[in-house]
């Protein structure tokens, strides 16, 4: 297909679903009744708390990425790089806590580290205090929260990234004399560049819309994720517009700053072919034990939210109060969620919806990122913004915007029916994914040489032949990562979910909040295991996909 | 890859789109009817059970979410409702919805029960009434120590003791600020000594909890002591769980909120939703609510010897405290944002 035509038909249809029904938003922030007016806006500027909550938002997210990085990054290198006993197994496992669904997270870190939870009442009772140690609020709370779900995009992308890293590199400037410090430096850090600047984006707009974490641990501490809230709640709708344009504004601003800073580095690698050579280091015997203590000990530090809602599954309603532990367990929770037949199904609906979902932003993605590395057309650099924008929009503003877009049938003017139907989730699912998706893809193509593609055709290939026997092999590692990524965000996805869903389309994250609401803390940790078992699996048969060598 | 293996995982993803696709299960044929409500599981299963007993051709489904998120909801779906039927929720905010034109007229036979918590032109009628109450860990504090009344909050022996669920959230919380600022307007005619007094609490408050549970959760984990919230789910978390919370009734007066139901304007089945109207009104409906989830009837002709003990001693313990429903309709929304704002510690 002639790129100009494929770029024109990926444009339009991204225009369509992504920045129209953003418009619609845009509209609601300039209007008061039926005028035009910029007076929501002076509202905004003149109230304190306003401002407040713009400045918090911004130094969060941006302390929020440079947290995820230091656990990140340093942990991907100590799995890819280094060996020692259980390598494997927890490379995998400590990339779990994207696994921990938004509100399950939540109550896990509650029960954890809250003033009442397991930890504070060991520190407590091995101090002889008689207060809590501490309380889990107030930003610090906030920025332990993110980076404890959000360092998993540093480590999955820097990981993915090393793994296709060809080790001639490093090989090549340490014969030339440069240490090991200066080889990282030099040569590995800037060959990860797109992908750490990739894992800081995704950072930065997670934490940027990031609800359930300010909203619990906040303690009044201001973002504009729950401004936004606490307006639509008091019926302020303009206000909410405002607040939302306004964010999804700093969001922009970010991005369009990484980009420009990326495009101005390109690396690609013209290797000798060992794909993946990116191997262990030598190390003495010494080093491994140390090591391997070191990530087992990570690792289980990482893990214990997880076993956290696992231990509270098994603790029947109303039973745990001021214990330090349980006082009593049973699979009550368990037998309900499958003893009723209703609760079984929102397990259906979010995998059926996911699936959806991640298939079509497998196919958007491989042709975007295709368009954007390898062809020439016009439009190319809109393309680009168009792919990531949807990261630049909280769930809440993607929701309502489809919401205002989607409920009338104008075929003319692009809106169709879709609230109340089935198709709106696994729409909301694949916007808020696009990016995730096309980041990993846009990588892949980025570290492969385009020569291959040259050589194919010149042996006689066709276009297709190419794409399907050499890029999407190639591409398919870090694809297969992204769409994985892609998945279990859909499967547990909350904040879209939670505007758009219908009786017939309940989701398992709005089946949790339910079991919250009915104080059932134990059935919604029996959801949440279920959940993570669930997302596991697929996690490990994928990881072991994406893991693995491509084939040549 | 080997070509082997590719065919197998295509047949992989093949069964598991079938098995996805088998899994949606076609309408049973029946005529679907859908509740908004933050009234609970529990009690709503009763009531679609009932409902549907009585009228087999209805599928009742209905969701569960907080009385401020069911406006909202109502209010994003103005263009194409998906609600038949708003059920539960103070009156202020059914009183919001209808003067957005979201609520649908509809008169049920026991209207003239409830004329004082209903909407004049019939767009909402009370059904239920809540009284407010102060709430505290039984196990630190017993029934003689704890507030005895509103103004015992500002106490210093208190301070860092008070939960509060976040009020922006729930109508009940609003409900109960409302009155603070009232009694102020009241006996001043200002709301300075109204915020002023929410101030003082502000400061004694140790958090602003996101919702009910949580709000249980902490204060049965001795997080902090003493809170207010109100009777009916107090009672029921006594029923069902070990929580060691107890509560008492204000001494200078107690809010009742008028908890409504109402048809919701564009409702795809509005005699539908007329006849589940009528229904939960119904004699037997409420008394069957105020058996088994302790909600107060508003209709004036139930004799109250037919109620249980927890709401016979209701009715003789509360001073109810005089709301002006209209004042609170027009200006709450605006006490709380201004609250958020500037009283709301930062």
């Amino acid at each position: 297909m002639r790129p100009g035509a494929l770029g024109a038909v990926v444009i339009l249809l991204l225009i369509w679903l992504v920045l129209y029904p953003n418009l619609f938003v845009l509209g609601d922030s300039l209007r008061e009744g039926a005028e035009w007016t910029v007076e929501n806006y002076r509202r905004f500027a003149e109230s304190s708390s306003e401002r407040e909550a713009l400045w918090n938002s911004v130094w969060i997210s941006a302390a929020s990425v440079l947290f995820s990085g230091l656990i990140g990054v340093p942990l991907a290198f100590l799995f890819t790089r280094y060996s020692f006993p259980g390598r494997s197994i927890l490379g995998g496992l400590v990339a779990l806590p994207v696994l921990l669904p938004p509100l399950v997270g939540v109550i896990a870190f509650l029960f954890l580290y809250g003033e009442s939870g397991f930890v504070a009442r060991t520190v407590q009772g091995l101090l002889g205090l008689d207060r809590p140690p501490w309380r889990l609020t107030g930003p610090w709370a906030i920025l332990l929260v993110h980076s404890y779900t959000m360092y998993v995009y540093f480590y999955l992308f820097t990981s993915a990234a090393l793994a296709r890293l060809d080790g001639g590199y490093a090989e090549a400037a340490a014969a030339l004399g440069a240490s090991r410090f200066t080889t990282l430096r030099r040569v590995t850090l800037p060959m990860l560049a797109p992908a750490l600047a990739g894992a800081g984006l995704l950072v930065f707009m997670t934490s940027m819309g990031s609800f359930s974490a300010p909203y619990i641990f906040g303690g009044g501490f201001r973002v504009l994720s729950t401004q936004i809230y606490v307006s639509k709640l008091n019926g302020d709708l303009a206000i909410a517009a405002v607040e939302t344009v306004i964010l999804a504004g700093v969001s922009i601003a970010f991005l369009a700053m990484l980009q420009y800073y990326e495009a101005r580095r390109i690396y690609t690698g013209a290797g000798k072919g060992a794909v993946g050579a990116g191997a262990a280091a030598k190390q003495g015997r010494g080093t491994t034990t140390l090591l391997g203590v070191l990530a087992w000990s990570l690792t289980i530090l990482l893990l214990l939210p997880h076993a956290t809602v696992l231990l509270v599954s098994f603790v029947p309603e109303g039973t745990w109060t001021t214990q330090l532990f349980p006082p009593t367990y049973s699979a009550e929770n368990y037998v309900n969620l499958f003893s009723r037949p209703e609760m079984l199904t929102p397990i259906v609906n979010s995998f059926q919806m996911a699936t959806i979902a991640t298939a079509a932003n497998v196919v958007l993605a491989f042709l975007a990122a295709y368009l954007l590395v390898r062809r020439q057309f016009r439009g190319k650099a809109i393309l680009g913004a168009l792919v990531i924008l949807p990261w630049a929009l909280p769930g809440t503003v993607l929701a309502m915007a489809l919401a205002t877009t989607f409920n009338a049938d104008q075929p003319l003017a692009g809106r169709f029916l879709l609230v109340g139907t089935f198709a709106i989730l696994p729409l909301a699912y694949f916007i808020r994914n696009i990016p995730l998706v096309t980041r990993a893809a846009l990588t892949s193509f980025r570290q492969f040489d385009p020569a291959l593609e040259e050589a194919s055709a010149s042996l006689g290939a066709s276009w297709t032949t190419t794409m399907r026997r050499v890029a999407l092999p190639l591409v398919l590692p870090g694809l297969a990562a992204g769409a994985l990524l892609a998945f279990v965000t859909a499967l547990g996805e909350f904040v879209a979910s939670i505007l758009l869903y219908t009786q017939r389309t309940r989701p398992i994250s709005i089946a949790i909040l339910s079991q919250l609401r009915e104080f059932d803390f134990g059935g919604a940790a029996a959801y949440g295991v279920f959940l993570i078992a669930l997302m596991a699996l697929v996690f490990m048969l994928g990881y072991g996909k994406v893991s693995g060598t491509p084939g040549t | 890859m080997s070509g082997g293996a590719m065919t197998r995982s295509r047949l992989t993803i093949a069964a598991l789109i079938a098995a996805l696709v088998a899994g949606c299960s076609p309408s049973d044929g029946r005529q679907v009817l859908v509740v908004y409500s933050p009234h609970g599981p529990d009690l709503l299963r009763t009531f679609e059970e009932r409902f549907e007993t009585q009228n087999p051709d209805v599928d009742v489904q209905w969701l569960d979410m907080g009385s401020q998120e069911v406006l909202d909801r109502v209010r994003s779906e103005r263009a194409n409702p998906q609600a038949d039927v708003w059920f539960g929720g103070p009156s202020q905010l059914f009183h919001a919805a209808a003067e957005e034109g979201l609520l649908q007229a509809f008169s049920p036979t026991w209207s003239s029960q409830v004329a004082d918590y209903s909407d004049e032109q019939d767009r909402y009628q009370g059904v239920y009434l809540t009284p407010l109450i102060i709430a505290y860990n039984s196990e630190v504090v017993d029934s003689a120590a704890a507030p005895q009344d509103w103004d015992d909050f500002l106490d210093e022996r208190w301070t860092d003791e008070i939960l509060i669920r976040d009020p922006v959230a729930s109508g009940t919380m609003r409900t109960l600020f409302g009155m603070v600022i009232q009694r102020s307007v009241r006996e001043t005619g200002a709301t300075d000594g109204g915020f002023d007094w929410l101030r003082q609490l502000d400061a004694r408050t140790r958090e602003y909890v996101l919702n009910p549970t949580l709000l249980y959760q902490k204060l049965s984990r001795r997080e902090g002591l003493v809170t207010l919230w109100d009777m009916p789910d107090i009672e029921a978390l006594r029923a069902t769980t070990d929580y060691p919370i107890d509560y008492l009734y204000a001494s200078s007066g107690t809010p009742l909120v008028e908890d409504a139901i109402a048809v919701v304007n564009g409702s795809a089945n509005p005699e539908l939703a007329g006849r589940f109207v009528e229904f939960i009104g119904e004699e037997g409906e409420v008394l069957l609510a105020a058996r088994e989830f302790y909600r107060l009837p508003a209709r004036t002709d139930i004799p109250v010897d037919s109620l249980p003990p927890e709401l016979r001693r209701a009715r003789d313990l509360i001073v109810p405290e005089p709301i002006d429903w209209q004042l609170l309709h027009e200006r709450g929304p605006e006490w709380m944002r201004y609250w958020d704002e500037n009283v709301r510690a930062g």
